[in-house]
């Protein structure tokens, strides 16, 4: 079946071109309320893609390719129609109606897929056009400010790398907050990674009860269901080919620093300050300042004329000038590209469709050495085997390849915060006293490691020249199946089975050179580990839908499904390689450890579901679920969780129906409750309920320690979610738009319940707590011009969510930065309070409250006490999307903003630690320090004592809100007349451009940093823009 | 058909149903349940060994400024009178500037007391179950001493560093005590006083010194009855039973021979030396605690942070023929010129080095202090010359010695030998003394120079570096019994435990 439908496809791709015209068509499109001629309405012939345009009079004409044809009618705020022309027709008169717009549409939902208009349930759709060409290899980074509700942040820009998504808020505190992630109708379990965002027809966000709960024990967090294209019955092959080729860079530029002159004359002046505060005379001090500021730093970029660069004064001295200016920010970066291209080929015959693609991705990182590759294929075939039998199998495969040098951490190889850290004045390669290079013998530059680095200018270390040596590689191969067979055993009652299977191979390699560098020393490491992650999901349901007389419909489903996640890794690293060139753990003659473990989680659940509605006007729907969990001890693994909702379309009663401005009303309610059993790792993982003892092997003896303690009754964490809302649409759908309230309560929350450190055990894990999330969601879209020549579309969301603990096992609980009580969110910061700078002495001071209550300033920052200030999570989330277009031309954009929150930034704060830590590099806020003539400022005295002023406190907090342009794109669709010529349905140039554009307030932090709102040193997001072209035959 | 397919549908949908609900039970690869530990005391040893482990060779908290036990020893002598720290290098600046361990919201702090008190939980098990796990009546019996002596050790540890002096205040409420196993309903225990403490370290390694009575260890780090007596020096000492103290010292010298002035310069790094009574050793593959050799070891170029450098004072104690003076140079390295390396510790060339945790150096000096301080002029001077001669210095002079200067020449001492040990703050607050810390400049104020030869031969004058944090980081000199040298109870500990302060 595939290799004919293959064979067909390629000799319509070959002769397309050359058939000739055999029909010519004319005819008019009417508004089918008054019959009025329709201006700008665009016909397609679907089997050449060959278009046409109505004029003022609505008059179109087409020349057909087939004697029997179909014909796609579209226009703004109507239907789109399929219709026929039959062999002997030449003329035809179309009638179009009105569209309910997006209410209209079909919508996957949990097991099933229900039409939007009177569904009682909370979905968000993100259509294919808003995802299927974005310059990102990950589907999760293109999500951001395409919905309402939904906050979607990348910490960590490295190519490759997924956004963390919460859906209506934070909604656990251990447990995982994570949204469960469906593809092609069953839990999503591979590398997020392998999936093309190209072959995405459409994403559907779950947000409340009714549309997730069927999901159960995992709804708890939302649902994103993915659904693969499909090709469509009836249609010939239609081929689509895109490619895209771009450069990247740093979407934001990194924080200022200082220049040379200024670094040696701040750096003078703390030496100064310091030997002044150690008793010395001023001219004393002075002195010891000029003769140790050399050797403080360990090179004198001025050359050895000048032995003492910075006089008796503090200024450069005359004549002086750096003999070298080494830009190591800039040595770090590369010339990055982005290169894309898909190939697909869908159709279908009378009984079966098919949906082939092929991809290759290549994402080139802004920093050195780091970049995504990704080569993959899928298949999407469904059958109409007999009668009552359907088919169908989509698999999937991807290859990925991820160069993954360390990007956050304040590791020395941290590739972000290395050029960041070194100072211009240290040389990149090798130089002598007088500035110019030392060659190696065959006439090279060599680089410098900087043995006489200090610390903080992290000697001996130059990942400009080791990195390319070294490697750090993810290696992934995916397989994906989604396979069905699905039998009418009457008209009413249908069952279907359903096997998914994903599967993932990771393994990881991890080499450092023994040439140069950090581990020249020992001879080079290695270390390899090798992943099998299987996942399958089984499941069985049977639906009956019937509609009886006088208007009840009815759609009941019963279902069974068995969930099993197995995985089993292996890990070795050795180090001291005798030879260069060998990557291999084989080649390397020290063992150093080789280990291996694996894991098993399984679920069995049953569950059911009934849909009724009356003269589709009054809408109800109930679903359970019974869940049992391989995490949890035998007497309490099994969770039930429910749901209900209902629906009222006002628009379909009498009274409405006539309103001319009104084209859809419907409200609608929904609660429910689901689980969540996510835990992490370290609270107990995927054995929740025992006590455990790890293994921890002592000198080739075996040994155990206490890991956990036992949790026999720990149980299901479950999450009620109530959700109102109304879907509208007026003037003729010009504008339409949902507004909902929920309000979530995640009780019982699978908790580490903080222990005192002396009972030896940090937190035991129980079902403590309770959290409420509360908020409101605008989606409102528009279309304010639409004419023969124009049309423009605009749309907007917009999500507010407050985060609140309700319940908490005792007071307060500490953790890092936060603190957690009742009446504050899940990431409220709990830090010293920063009260300036004393003018009087250039000190640092903070608040203390006294045991009196009396609130003071203190100059010791251990006697500071911590207060609450602020949260690190936004108030209003969302995004405006908007596309214009102009007979041929279309430009389009996603911009996505974030308001409110704070983040922590400590990326920042390594910056001005100054004179403490000589050699790094020095922000330029240094400049405003503190002097006896600039007593009015926010940064201390400078000295080379540690006054403390770096350490964690308020004045680091800066405001979070920040927008970024996505993505914009602007597109030239090439006329029907040129490409009728040479036999394409369509064809389009274009120039598209990711993280063009960020509006933020902190200078050199890029805005999208963790949930939490703390930095650690993390890739910025990368700015991507390309050229493409888009084909369809 | 259709109804017969239906039904082998329904047939097999049940038949697999009931086969899924068995794989609901799962268990991991990686660790054990409870009672296959708590089964024979085979079992329970493994519990000894992990311990140990985890104690010596985990990074506490996954700090790599952590290195497992020796973390503590670091702390100490970072915040002695000898270590000229190198402060811009990782990790020990906050100790070495007395504004870290006073801090209870500081990490190091929770991890050092987390750590601590699961060695007590762990070895709490092993005493609460050896009676009742099945296995060799012997083995039971060393196993138990062990582990009432590494819980001792534990305390004892613990009574060093976070309160004052016993002798200051043996009242002094200092940190919670627990004797059983910590069970899911345990919630905290009160901090129990200085003597509490004590009590229990000198009833268990009474107990535990019967226990091992003619037990042959096989490695140097499974405690026998010479480090439950090495242990019970310290605890005399720290407690002021002086003649028990040198009663106990001398016991547990017997069997470790100092070594020779050759040995001295080898580096440390041999648990197999003559005079270490209990160490740990160390390979490749288990080297979380060779780490502690990255901030110690000044001159291998391994060395990623080479920080705890000497203070110039501290080697002006030494006089030419000591061989620990000879392990005294200059650097001459680019950017850390003029510092004092004193080459005590160095890597072996596989990046490990055994880890010292007693010797019988120390316990001569417990011999020697606690004669002296009972007045016992003469076997102190024996004992304390008995070491001296053996490092090539010259003898005290017993003619006309107060016992004050003997306990002075004594302390000083113990600061020579034990350098880099662990000793320093641990003595600081024993002994009730401020730290001291002084410029090396001279008359007028200016830096001394001292002469080096740069790696490309060429002879330099650079100023000598010392120490860098000469009071407190407030601005106040440094005083005895100042709450900026005691460990903090951490955040944690206070916020969880509703019964701490009961």
């Amino acid at each position: 079946m595939l290799q004919k439908h293959g064979l067909l496809a390629l000799i319509l791709l070959v002769s397309s071109g050359i058939f000739a015209q055999t029909k010519q068509l004319r005819g008019v499109v009417l508004a089918a309320e008054n019959k009025q001629p329709l201006d700008g309405v665009t016909i397609i012939e679907s089997k050449s893609g060959r278009p046409a345009t109505t004029n003022s009079e609505g008059r179109f004409e087409l020349q057909l390719t087939h004697e029997k044809s179909l014909l796609t009618i579209s226009y703004v705020g109507r239907e789109t129609l399929e219709v026929e022309v039959k062999a002997d027709q030449t003329d035809i008169t179309i009638l179009l109606p009105y569209s309910t717009a997006s209410l209209d549409e079909v919508v996957a939902v949990a097991y099933t897929t229900v039409k939007r208009s009177g569904y009682p349930g909370a979905v968000t759709t993100i259509s294919s056009d808003k995802v299927n060409n974005r310059l990102t290899p990950n589907i999760t980074n293109a999500l951001q400010g395409l919905a309402p509700g939904i906050q979607t942040t990348s910490a960590n820009g490295q190519p490759g790398n997924s956004s963390t998504i919460r859906i209506r808020g934070v909604g656990s505190i251990n447990a995982s907050s994570a949204p469960l992630f469906v593809v092609d109708g069953a839990p999503y379990e591979g590398d997020i990674n392998a999936l093309d965002p190209a072959d995405i027809a459409a994403i559907n966000i779950l947000k409340d009860a009714t549309a997730a709960n069927l999901y159960g024990s995992r709804a708890a967090n939302g649902v994103i269901i993915i659904t693969t294209k499909q090709g469509k019955k009836g249609n010939d092959a239609s081929i689509n080919a895109t490619i895209n080729h771009g450069w990247s860079s740093r979407a934001v530029k990194d924080y200022d620093k200082l220049g040379t002159d200024q670094y040696y004359e701040l750096y003078w002046e703390a030496l100064r300050n310091k030997a002044l505060s150690n008793g010395q005379t001023a001219t004393q001090a002075a002195a010891t300042a000029s003769s140790s500021l050399v050797s403080g730093l360990g090179i004198n970029p001025y050359g050895p004329d000048y032995a003492e660069p910075v006089g008796r004064d503090g200024k450069i001295v005359t004549g002086a000038k750096p003999l070298w200016n080494d830009d190591w920010e800039e040595g770090m970066l590369q010339d990055a590209r982005y290169t894309q291209g898909q190939l697909s080929i869908s159709g279908g015959g009378e009984k079966s469709t098919y949906y082939i693609s092929g991809g290759y991705t290549n994402n080139e990182g802004a920093y050195l050495a780091s970049g995504f590759k990704r080569y993959n294929f899928r298949s999407n075939l469904s059958l109409q085997a007999k009668s009552w039998l359907k088919v169908g199998l989509n698999l999937s495969g991807a290859s990925t390849s991820q160069d993954y040098p360390t990007s956050s951490d304040s590791k020395q190889t941290n590739v972000v915060l290395f050029g960041r850290t070194i100072p211009s004045f240290y040389p990149i390669y090798q130089r002598n006293a007088d500035g110019t290079y030392k060659l190696d013998i065959n006439g090279q530059k060599q680089f410098d490691y900087g043995a006489y680095r200090p610390n903080a200018a992290l000697a001996r270390y130059n990942l400009i020249g080791s990195l390319p040596l070294n490697k750090s590689r993810y290696t992934n191969e995916n397989v994906s199946t989604r396979a069905f067979l699905e039998a009418a055993i009457t008209r009413a009652l249908k069952v279907k089975t359903s096997f998914n299977l994903d599967y993932t191979n990771t393994n990881t390699l991890y080499y450092t050179n023994p040439l140069v560098g950090e581990d020249a020393a020992i001879g080079g490491t290695v270390s390899k580990t090798s992943t099998r992650f299987l996942a399958y999901t089984w499941n069985n349901i049977a639906t009956y839908e019937t509609d009886i007389e006088q208007g009840h419909h009815i759609n009941l489903l019963a279902g069974h499904e068995y969930y099993y996640l197995s995985s089993s890794g292996l890990s070795g690293s050795r180090q001291n390689f005798a030879l260069p060139d060998l990557y291999e753990p084989v080649a390397a003659s020290q063992l150093m450890d080789f280990s291996g473990s694996s894991d098993n989680y399984t679920k069995l659940s049953f569950f059911g579901q009934g849909q009724y509605n009356y003269l589709g006007k009054y809408f109800f729907t109930a679903s359970i679920r019974r869940d049992g969990s391989s995490r949890f001890s035998p007497d309490s693994r099994w969770g039930t969780f429910w749901s209900t909702g209902a629906s009222w379309r006002i628009s379909e009663e009498a009274f409405l129906k006539q309103a001319p401005w009104l084209s859809a009303l419907t409200i609608k309610t929904s609660y429910g409750a689901s689980g969540n059993d996510n835990l992490s790792s370290s609270n107990g993982g995927y054995y929740a309920y025992l006590a455990l003892y790890s293994i921890e092997n002592n000198l080739g003896n075996g040994g155990v320690v206490p890991s956990r303690l036992p949790t026999p009754g720990l149980k299901w964490e479950s999450n009620l979610n109530f959700n109102a809302g109304i879907d509208f649409g007026i003037l003729k759908n010009r504008i339409y738009g949902t507004f909902n309230y929920y309000r979530r309560i995640s009780k019982d929350l699978l908790y580490a319940k903080p222990l005192a450190g002396s009972t030896g055990f940090s937190s035991v894990s129980a079902n403590i707590g309770e959290l409420r999330n509360t908020g409101v969601e605008l989606e409102l879209n528009g279309i304010p011009v639409s004419t023969r020549d124009w049309k423009w579309t605009v749309g907007i969301n917009i999500g507010h969510n407050k985060n609140k603990i309700t319940s908490l096992p005792q007071k307060e609980i500490v953790s890092g930065t936060k603190k957690l009580m009742v009446g504050t969110s899940v990431y409220d910061f709990f830090l010293r309070e920063w009260a300036g700078v004393d003018p009087a002495t250039g000190n640092p001071l903070w608040y203390r409250t006294t045991t009196d209550g009396k609130k003071e300033t203190t100059t010791t920052y251990a006697q500071g006490t911590q207060y609450y200030a602020g949260t690190a999570l936004p108030d209003v989330t969302g995004g405006i999307t908007s596309s214009l277009n102009y007979k041929q031309l279309e430009l389009s954009f996603i911009l996505a903003y974030s308001i409110g929150g704070k983040v922590l930034d400590a990326d920042y704060i390594s910056l001005l630690s100054g004179a403490v830590s000589p050699g790094r590099n020095w922000s330029t806020e240094l400049l405003t320090r503190w002097t006896p003539d600039n007593t009015n400022t926010n940064v201390p005295r400078l000295t080379t004592d540690d006054l403390s002023w770096t350490s964690t406190s308020t004045r680091f907090l800066y405001d979070a809100t920040y927008a970024r342009l996505k993505q914009i794109s602007l597109g030239y669709n090439l006329p029907a007349t040129l490409l009728n010529r040479i036999g394409f349905k369509s064809a389009k140039v274009y120039g598209l451009a990711e993280n063009l554009l960020t509006f933020y307030g902190h200078q050199g932090m890029d805005p999208e940093q963790s949930v939490d709102g703390t930095t650690y040193y993390q890739y910025p997001q990368i700015k991507t823009i390309s050229v493409g072209l888009q084909i369809g035959l | 058909m259709k109804a017969f397919s239906s039904y082998i549908f329904i047939a097999g949908l049940f038949a697999s149903l009931t086969a899924c609900n068995k794989q609901l039970n799962t268990a991991p690869s990686n660790a054990v349940a409870e009672e296959i530990v708590l089964k024979t005391v085979g079992n329970l040893t493994a519990l000894s060994e992990g311990t140990w482990r985890s104690m010596m060779d985990d990074f506490y908290a996954n700090i790599y400024g952590n290195p497992g036990f020796k973390t503590i020893a670091l702390v100490s002598e970072a915040m002695g009178d000898d270590v000229a720290l190198i402060t811009t290098k990782y990790s020990y600046a906050p100790n070495y500037r007395f504004t870290q361990i006073v801090d209870k919201t500081q990490s190091r702090n929770n991890a050092i007391w987390n750590q601590l008190y699961k060695i007590i939980n762990n070895n709490n098990i092993i005493i609460a179950n050896i009676d009742r796990v099945t296995g060799d009546a012997t083995d039971k019996k060393v196993l138990k001493g062990q582990a009432l002596a590494l819980r001792a050790h534990t305390y004892l540890t613990i009574a060093s560093f976070f309160q004052f002096s016993y002798l200051k205040d043996s009242l002094a409420k200092t940190a919670p005590i627990y004797t059983t196993p910590t069970t899911d309903t345990t919630r905290g225990n009160p901090k129990a006083t200085l003597k509490d403490i004590y009590l229990l370290i000198i009833s268990d390694l009474q107990e535990a010194k019967g226990l091992l009575e003619g037990h042959q260890r096989t490695a140097k780090y499974k405690i026998n009855k010479d480090v439950v007596n090495g242990l019970l020096a310290r605890a005399y000492l720290n407690t002021g039973r002086w003649l028990a103290a040198a009663d106990a010292a001398n016991e547990a010298l017997k069997n470790y021979p100092l070594m020779s002035p050759a040995d001295y310069s080898k580096g440390f790094n041999d648990i197999n030396n003559s005079e270490w009574i209990w160490g740990h050793p160390e390979i490749p593959s288990q080297s979380d605690g060779s780490y502690s050799f990255h901030f110690l070891d000044v001159s291998s170029s391994s060395s990623y942070y080479y920080s705890f450098m000497a203070d110039p004072f501290f080697g002006e104690l030494f006089e030419n023929g000591d061989i620990r003076k000879s392990l005294f140079s200059w650097d001459n390295n680019p950017g850390r010129e003029g510092y004092l390396q004193y080459k005590k510790f160095r890597f072996r060339d596989d990046q490990t080095g055994d880890l010292v945790l007693m010797r019988s150096a120390e316990a001569y000096l417990i011999k020697a202090e606690g004669y002296a301080r009972e007045n016992k002029i003469t076997e102190g001077v024996a004992a304390l010359n008995t070491l001296r001669t053996a490092r090539g210095a010259s003898l005290f002079n017993p003619v006309g010695a107060t016992s004050a200067q003997l306990i002075d020449a004594i302390l000083v001492e113990r600061r020579k030998e034990l350098w880099g040990e662990g000793f320093a703050l641990a003595d600081i607050i024993r002994n009730q003394l401020p730290v001291i810390r002084k410029p090396y400049v001279d008359a007028g104020g200016n830096d001394r120079l001292v002469t080096i030869t740069t790696p490309d031969g060429v002879l330099k004058q650079v100023p000598a570096k010392y120490h860098t944090a000469l009071k407190f980081a407030d601005g106040t000199p440094f005083v005895a019994n100042s709450p900026n040298y005691i460990f903090a109870i951490p955040q944690a500990e206070e916020q969880n435990n509703p019964n701490l302060y009961n």
